[in-house]
């Protein structure tokens, strides 16, 4: 019983918003901007008949996933060799402490510049600052490893390859992930800026058309669609991790994922 | 001495040495220097803008928002962070928005908020307001979960009431995660106001750059850039030295 009024509960304040949004909005009620549920909807399905929906979906799926895959795998790659060599982690540090702080949207205009209004000014920007968490998360990591695992596997006569692979990797791979959803949120909200600011293409030339044309319903359809795209692809990371550290994660708390 | 100078040059050879390349680069003509002009001009550009206040005035607009959100966001989120950790009532009505909201990226809904607060100033804060919000609230609830109840038992049998407790024992015990929230949430809050100011505003940092570069006056844009890493880093390590002061049985 306890875990039904629990349940019950959750759904309370999500209804009681959408109910009031529906309602009031409907009878004219809250200012025309706000629009309403079922206009949303009804927005929505509009353009996925004329198939607007599914280009702009491409084009942002495409860059996002094209740029995140790039600066997650270069953050790893150069992260996990900073936290190994030394030599690439004296020249990697400071330069990562000073560009860490900078916003790397601020560098959108000199990438739209070198790389034009199309996806590979997108694509590079995003891989741009996707790349920062996830090297510092990776460097970190290597280096947190515990010791006496290395020695360990030293002093049986392993070799350093496969140290890398079965040692270090495997036991830096939780808080690689934990680096890899920070670079991925940065995405998504690198992905908005650059479209709205950049080109009008992908869902922020939907947001962007409905308020030119006054059609919040359409602008609130693109708003859906794009936070729907950011929470799928932050449970597709959550999954992938749950399967890469099955065992790993027993008795750590899980519950930030729900 | 001569070690100590080594491991200098060893740490950070790798800021002149880029620079150095920079200037190469641009002096040879390799980079169009319209685009990417040398660390000369760039300098120049940091030093004559902030010296004729232009600079300054931006950067003064972009921190102040920046920070007003941030503290907005810090004084509602903790409490409510501490409300959702102890009662079960307001934990069962809010924690999916939080916990579900956490990954959605917000910063869709930034065109909606400049029709309700305007284009100016309101509507920056109050983004940058539920930008930090999300943050500071996951980080302090786990915070405040976390304060080992024998703690709380023990000072209790010492006969603490509830307002003693919770502010010699659950505040304090929470305070490292709290800071936890607040060192995720004071970059978020920069990169946000930068962001919104450079999608439309006629004032901050992040109009200035997206002005300049329509202008092609690029080394304006870098010395602005410069300015926000020199920003974010002082405001970083000033929350690092207030963590010191709050919570000075931890140590460094």
């Amino acid at each position: 019983m306890r875990i039904k009024t629990t349940s019950l509960q959750h759904w309370i304040v999500p209804i009681a918003v959408l109910a009031a949004w529906e309602i009031f909005g409907r009878a004219g009620m809250l200012p025309r901007y706000l629009s309403f549920p079922s206009a949303i909807l009804e927005a929505l399905w509009e353009i996925t008949l004329t198939g607007e929906l599914f280009t702009a979906l491409a084009a942002s799926l495409y860059r996002v996933s094209v740029g995140f895959v790039l600066g997650t795998a270069v953050g790893i790659i150069v992260g996990l060799g900073a936290g190994i060599l030394p030599g690439v982690r004296h020249f990697f540090d400071p330069l990562v402490s000073f560009l860490y702080s900078i916003p790397k949207v601020a560098f959108l205009p000199v990438f739209l510049l070198l790389f034009g209004l199309g996806h590979a000014s997108k694509i590079a920007i995003i891989a741009f600052s996707g790349f920062f968490p996830v090297f510092i998360a990776s460097r970190h990591a290597v280096l947190s490893v515990d010791r006496l695992l290395v020695w360990a596997a030293r002093n049986m006569g392993t070799p350093p390859r496969k140290i890398f692979f079965r040692v270090i990797v495997p036991a830096a791979a939780p808080q690689l992930f934990a680096g890899i959803r920070i670079g991925l949120a940065h995405a998504f909200v690198v992905l908005f800026a650059a479209e709205l600011i950049g080109s009008k293409a992908g869902l922020g030339s939907i947001i962007s058309y409905g308020e030119e044309w006054v059609r919040f319903d359409l602008m609130f359809a693109g708003i859906v669609c794009f936070a729907v795209l950011g929470f799928v692809s932050d449970r597709i990371l959550l999954a992938v991790r749950a399967r890469v550290l099955k065992g790993q994660m027993l008795g750590t708390e899980e519950r930030v994922m729900g | 001495m001569i070690a100590q100078t080594r491991d200098l040059i060893v740490r950070w050879y790798s800021i002149p040495l880029l620079i150095l390349l920079w200037q190469l680069a641009v002096g040879s003509g390799l980079v169009e220097s319209r685009l990417l002009p040398g660390p000369g001009r760039v300098w120049d550009a940091l030093v004559s803008e902030i010296g004729n206040g232009v600079l300054v005035y931006h950067a003064g607009v972009t921190l102040s928002r920046a920070l007003a959100g941030f503290l907005l966001a810090a004084l509602v989120g903790i409490p409510f962070a501490m409300a959702i950790a102890r009662s079960r009532l307001v934990r069962n009505l809010f924690e999916p928005i939080f916990f579900f909201g956490y990954p959605v990226p917000k910063i869709a809904l930034f065109p909606v908020f400049t029709y309700i607060f305007g284009i100016g100033t309101p509507s920056k804060i109050a983004f940058t307001f539920l930008e930090c919000l999300y943050p500071i609230v996951v980080t302090c609830t786990f915070g405040f979960r976390e304060v080992a109840t024998r703690l709380i038992w023990s000072a209790q049998n010492f006969g603490a009431g509830r307002a003693t407790v919770l502010r010699r024992v659950i505040v304090p015990a929470a305070l490292p995660s709290i800071f936890a929230g607040l060192r995720i949430a004071l970059p978020v809050a920069i990169i946000v106001v930068v962001i919104t100011e450079m999608i439309g505003d006629s004032i901050g940092l992040g109009y200035y750059i997206t002005i300049w570069s329509t202008r092609f006056t690029f080394a304006n844009v870098y010395a602005a850039i410069i300015l926000i890493g020199i920003c974010g880093l002082v405001l970083d390590q000033g929350l690092l030295l207030l963590r010191r002061y709050a919570i000075y049985w931890q140590g460094a």
